[in-house]
C-alpha cells in the first residue's frame, strides 16, 4: 500500500497549510513540556492556568507582557522586512543597541524641551540602527559579501560599545552593582498603565510597511527583486538600489526599538538592554513566515512565551528549561515547513 | 490556582501604587537608623510569602551560594512560611523588574535582592507599598525599601598586608566585575594594606563585565600573571583565577566562600561572608509587625571577616595580618589621609579618617591602581 504512494515537493506553499504547521508545532512542544513537568511532579495544567491568569488578570501581568511586545514586534520587523528582498539580517540585536547608544547620546548631552528631545531621540535611534548596518549593505550590494556573517559580527562589537561607554565615560558614578548611565530625563509617554506608546507606534509600524510592501511600485519591485532577482534585473528593475534601501531601512526599525526600549522601558543604558531582541526577532520573523502583519501576531505569542519563562521561574522552574521550549518551537516550526511543502500523491497520479 | 482574595488584593494594591512614598536618603543618612514611616504589619507565618532574587545560581559557591544559605536558615527558623520564592540568575535587565512584580503578584511580603538590580527594582518598589523590600549594595532608602551590605574593606585591608609580606615583585593583579563601589573599595583597601608593608606595591585591575564568567575570569587571570603579578585578588562569584593561580605557582585571595580546595597552594584567605543571621532576623521583623526599612552595613566579625589562612601561608605573615585585623576591630581604621587618587591628587586631607559611608561610595582609585577608569 504504501509503496503507492510518493511524496511530491511544491514550489510554494499554501498558507493554511504552513499555519496549521506551525500551530502543530506549538502544540507538541507544550505537550512535551507538560510531559516533562508531569514526569518531575508538577502539575501542567495548573502551571498553565497560572501562566495565562497572571499574565492576563493582573495589570502587572498585562504591563510586563505588554512592553515586551514592543521591542518583539519591531526586530521581528527588521528582520522580515529584510527577508522581502532575500536579506538576513541577523544584526537587528547590534542595531538595537546602537540605536539605543544613539539614543542616550541624545538623551544625556542635548538639553532642550521633552517635545523636542524625544523626537530627536527616536531620530537618533533611527540613525544608529541605519548606521550599524551601513557597512554590511554596501559590503552586500556592491561586492556580494554575505550579510549573515557581517551583521551577525556586528552585534559583538555593538555590545562591546555599549559596555564599553555604560562602565566607563558614561558611567553613573552612583553605582550599584553593576554599571549603566545615569537616567535620561526624558520619557516616552505611557499609553496604557506602564506601557508607553512605542507598542501603537510599532503596530502602526508593522501595518504601513505591510501595506508599502504590497500596494505601492516600490513593494512590487522589492518583492520580485526578493523572489527572482535574475528576472528582476532583466526586467529593468534596480535591484542594488532595492537591496540598499531594505537593508536600511530593516536596520532603523531595529534601531528605532532600541531607543524605545530606552526612553520608553529601561531609561539608562547598560549592557543588559538588549535582553537578546534582536536575535528573537528572527524567530519572530521565521513563525510569521516573514509576514510584517504577521510579525505583531508572532511578536504577542513570544511575548507570551518569555514572560511565561519568567513566572514559571518563580515557581522553580529553571531558565534553561524555558530556552528549551523556545528553541523546540523554532525546530520544529522549521520542520514544519519543510513538511507543508510537499504532498502524498497516489503513484499513477498525473495531478501535478 | 488564582483566588478571588488574590486578585482583589492585587486591585489593592495597583490602586496604593500611586501613594508609594519614595523619599531619597543623602548619603550622609544614618546608618541603620530606623526610617519615620510606620513599621509594616504583622503577618502570621502560615500566610507569609519571602522571596530571593539572586544574581547567578545557587550552586557557584560563591556569592549567590552564600546568599541561598541565609534562605535555608530562614526556611529552618520559619518552617511554616506560606511560600519561600527564589530565582536564580535575575539579569541586570527589564526582565528583573517582571521577575520582582511577580512575586509581589504571588504575594511576596517580604523581597531580598541579593545583588542590587537599581531601578529595575525600584519600579516595582514604587508600585507595592505593603511589600517590604530589602537590596543587598542598594543605596537607595524608601519606606518601604532598605539595603544591606559589608564592611568588606576592612577584611580586604587585612588580606592586602598578607599580599603585602607575600608578593615578591610588588605586582597585585585584581579581576573586576565593573568600575562600582565594590570594586573601587576592594582595589583600594587591598593595595593600602599592601603598601603598609611595601609601600611600592602596584595593583592591576582587569575589568571583565561580569560577576560570573569562570572563562572571562580564567583568561583575565593569565594575563595579569603574564604581567608580571605574582598574587591575585578579585571579586568574582566562582573559582577560576584561583586555579590560574593555582597551576602558574601564584598567590591568590578570594571572595564569597572558603574554596581553598580549587587551589589549595594558592591560596592566601578569602572575604568570607554570611547573610544567615540578617535573614532570619529581617523575616523575622517582617512577620511580628516591626519591619522598617533600614540601612545596614555588616561589621567585620559580624557577616564579614577573612577566612582561615591557606596552609602555605608562613605564620609570621598571618600573624602580622591578624594583628591589624585586631587593631581595626579595636576601632583603628586605616582609612585615614592623606589618601592620593591615581591623577595624584590629593583626596582625603592628611589626619581625616574616611566613614562607613564614604567607603561604601567610593567611586576613585588611589595612587598605584591602574585598569580602572578613576
Amino acid at each position: 500500500m504504501l509503496q503507492g504512494l510518493r511524496l511530491q515537493r511544491l514550489p510554494s506553499v499554501q498558507p493554511g497549510i504552513a499555519l496549521a504547521m506551525r500551530a502543530l508545532a506549538i502544540a507538541i512542544v507544550v505537550l512535551a513540556a507538560s510531559i516533562a513537568l508531569l514526569v518531575a511532579g508538577e502539575d501542567p495544567i495548573a502551571l498553565g492556568a497560572q501562566l495565562v491568569s497572571a499574565t492576563f488578570s493582573s495589570t502587572f501581568g498585562m504591563e510586563d507582557f505588554g512592553l515586551l511586545v514592543i521591542p518583539l514586534i519591531l526586530t521581528g520587523l527588521s528582520v522580515a522586512v529584510g527577508q522581502q528582498i532575500g536579506i538576513w539580517n541577523i544584526g537587528a540585536e547590534g542595531q538595537f543597541l546602537v540605536g539605543a547608544f544613539a539614543a542616550t547620546a541624545v538623551g544625556l548631552f542635548v538639553p532642550g524641551p521633552a517635545w523636542l528631545i524625544l523626537p530627536l531621540i527616536i531620530a537618533a535611534g533611527a540613525l544608529g540602527g541605519v548606521v550599524w548596518i551601513l557597512v554590511p549593505t554596501l559590503a552586500r550590494a556592491f561586492v556580494g559579501v554575505n550579510e549573515l556573517i557581517t551583521t551577525l559580527l556586528l552585534n559583538f562589537v555593538a555590545a562591546l560599545l555599549v559596555y564599553y561607554v555604560s562602565t566607563g565615560p558614561w558611567r553613573d558614578r552612583v553605582g550599584m552593582s553593576n554599571s549603566s548611565t545615569p537616567r535620561i530625563t526624558v520619557e516616552m509617554p505611557e499609553f496604557w498603565g506602564l506601557i508607553h506608546w512605542g507598542l501603537p507606534i510599532a503596530i502602526l509600524m508593522a501595518l504601513a510597511a505591510a501595506a508599502i510592501l504590497a500596494f505601492s511600485r516600490w513593494g512590487y519591485e522589492v518583492r520580485l527583486s526578493g523572489s527572482n532577482p535574475s528576472a528582476a534585473a532583466y526586467a529593468g528593475i534596480a535591484v542594488r538600489r532595492h537591496i540598499i534601501t531594505v537593508m536600511l531601512l530593516s536596520g532603523l526599525i531595529a534601531g528605532v526599538a532600541g531607543a524605545f526600549e530606552l526612553a520608553g522601558t529601561v531609561h539608562r543604558l547598560q549592557g543588559g538592554i538588549s535582553n537578546n531582541f534582536g536575535y528573537l526577532g528572527i524567530m519572530v520573523a521565521v513563525l510569521a513566515r516573514n509576514s510584517c502583519v504577521g510579525v505583531i501576531f508572532t511578536g504577542i505569542l513570544m511575548a507570551f512565551i518569555l514572560n511565561s519563562g519568567i513566572i514559571l521561574q518563580t515557581q522553580g522552574i529553571t531558565t534553561s528549561a524555558v530556552l528549551a521550549m523556545t528553541g523546540a518551537i523554532l525546530f520544529l516550526t522549521a520542520i514544519g515547513d519543510e513538511l507543508a511543502h510537499y504532498r502524498i500523491l497516489r503513484a499513477g497520479s498525473t495531478r501535478a | 490556582m488564582i483566588s478571588i482574595e488574590k486578585l482583589s488584593r492585587r486591585g489593592f494594591l495597583n490602586m496604593g501604587a500611586a501613594a508609594g512614598a519614595s523619599l531619597l536618603l543623602p548619603r550622609t543618612g544614618l546608618i541603620g537608623a530606623a526610617r519615620a514611616a510606620a513599621p509594616l504589619p504583622a503577618v502570621a507565618e502560615e500566610d507569609a510569602v519571602i522571596g530571593f532574587g539572586h544574581v547567578g545560581p545557587v550552586t557557584d559557591e560563591g556569592w549567590t551560594w552564600a546568599h541561598h544559605q541565609g534562605v535555608l536558615a530562614v526556611q529552618k527558623a520559619f518552617p511554616k512560611l506560606k511560600k519561600v520564592l527564589e530565582v536564580e540568575n535575575v539579569p541586570y535587565s527589564a526582565d528583573a523588574t517582571r521577575i520582582y512584580r511577580q512575586f509581589v503578584s504571588e504575594g511576596a511580603n517580604l523581597i531580598f535582592d541579593t545583588s542590587s538590580t537599581g531601578d529595575f527594582l525600584h519600579e516595582v518598589v514604587k508600585r507595592a507599598p505593603d511589600v517590604g523590600f530589602m537590596e543587598c549594595d542598594g543605596r537607595t532608602t524608601m519606606d518601604n525599601l532598605g539595603w544591606y551590605y559589608l564592611n568588606h574593606w576592612y577584611p580586604t585591608y587585612v588580606v592586602g598586608v598578607a599580599a603585602g609580606h607575600l608578593s615578591k615583585s610588588g605586582k597585585l593583579g585584581y579581576v573586576a566585575s565593573f568600575p562600582v563601589p565594590s570594586v573601587f573599595s576592594g582595589t583600594n583597601a587591598f593595595l593600602m594594606g599592601a603598601r603598609s608593608v611595601n609601600p611600592n606595591a602596584t595593583l592591576q585591575a582587569v575589568v571583565i563585565n561580569s560577576w560570573f564568567d569562570p572563562q572571562a575570569a580564567a583568561q583575565a587571570g593569565t594575563a595579569l600573571i603574564d604581567n608580571g603579578c605574582d598574587f591575585l585578588f578579585g571579586i568574582m562569584d566562582e573559582a577560576a583565577y584561583l586555579q590560574v593561580a593555582e597551576k602558574r605557582g601564584v598567590w591568590a585571595a578570594m571572595w564569597n566562600t572558603d574554596i581553598r580546595r580549587y587551589g589549595p597552594n594558592a591560596y592566601v584567605s578569602s572575604i568570607i561572608i554570611d547573610f544567615k543571621d540578617f535573614y532570619v532576623d529581617q523575616v523575622k521583623k517582617r512577620l511580628a509587625g516591626e519591619w522598617t526599612s533600614s540601612e545596614n552595613l555588616f561589621a567585620m566579625g559580624k557577616g564579614i571577616d577573612r577566612d582561615a589562612w591557606g596552609e602555605k601561608v608562613p605564620a609570621d605573615v598571618a600573624k602580622a595580618a591578624d594583628e591589624v585585623r585586631q587593631k581595626i576591630i579595636n576601632g583603628w581604621s586605616p582609612f585615614t589621609g592623606e589618601i592620593k587618587d591615581s591623577t595624584g591628587k590629593v583626596r582625603v586631607e592628611a589626619g581625616k579618617t574616611m566613614t562607613d559611608l564614604d567607603l561604601y561610595y567610593w567611586d576613585w582609585s588611589i595612587e598605584g591602581v591602574s585598569g580602572l577608569s578613576a
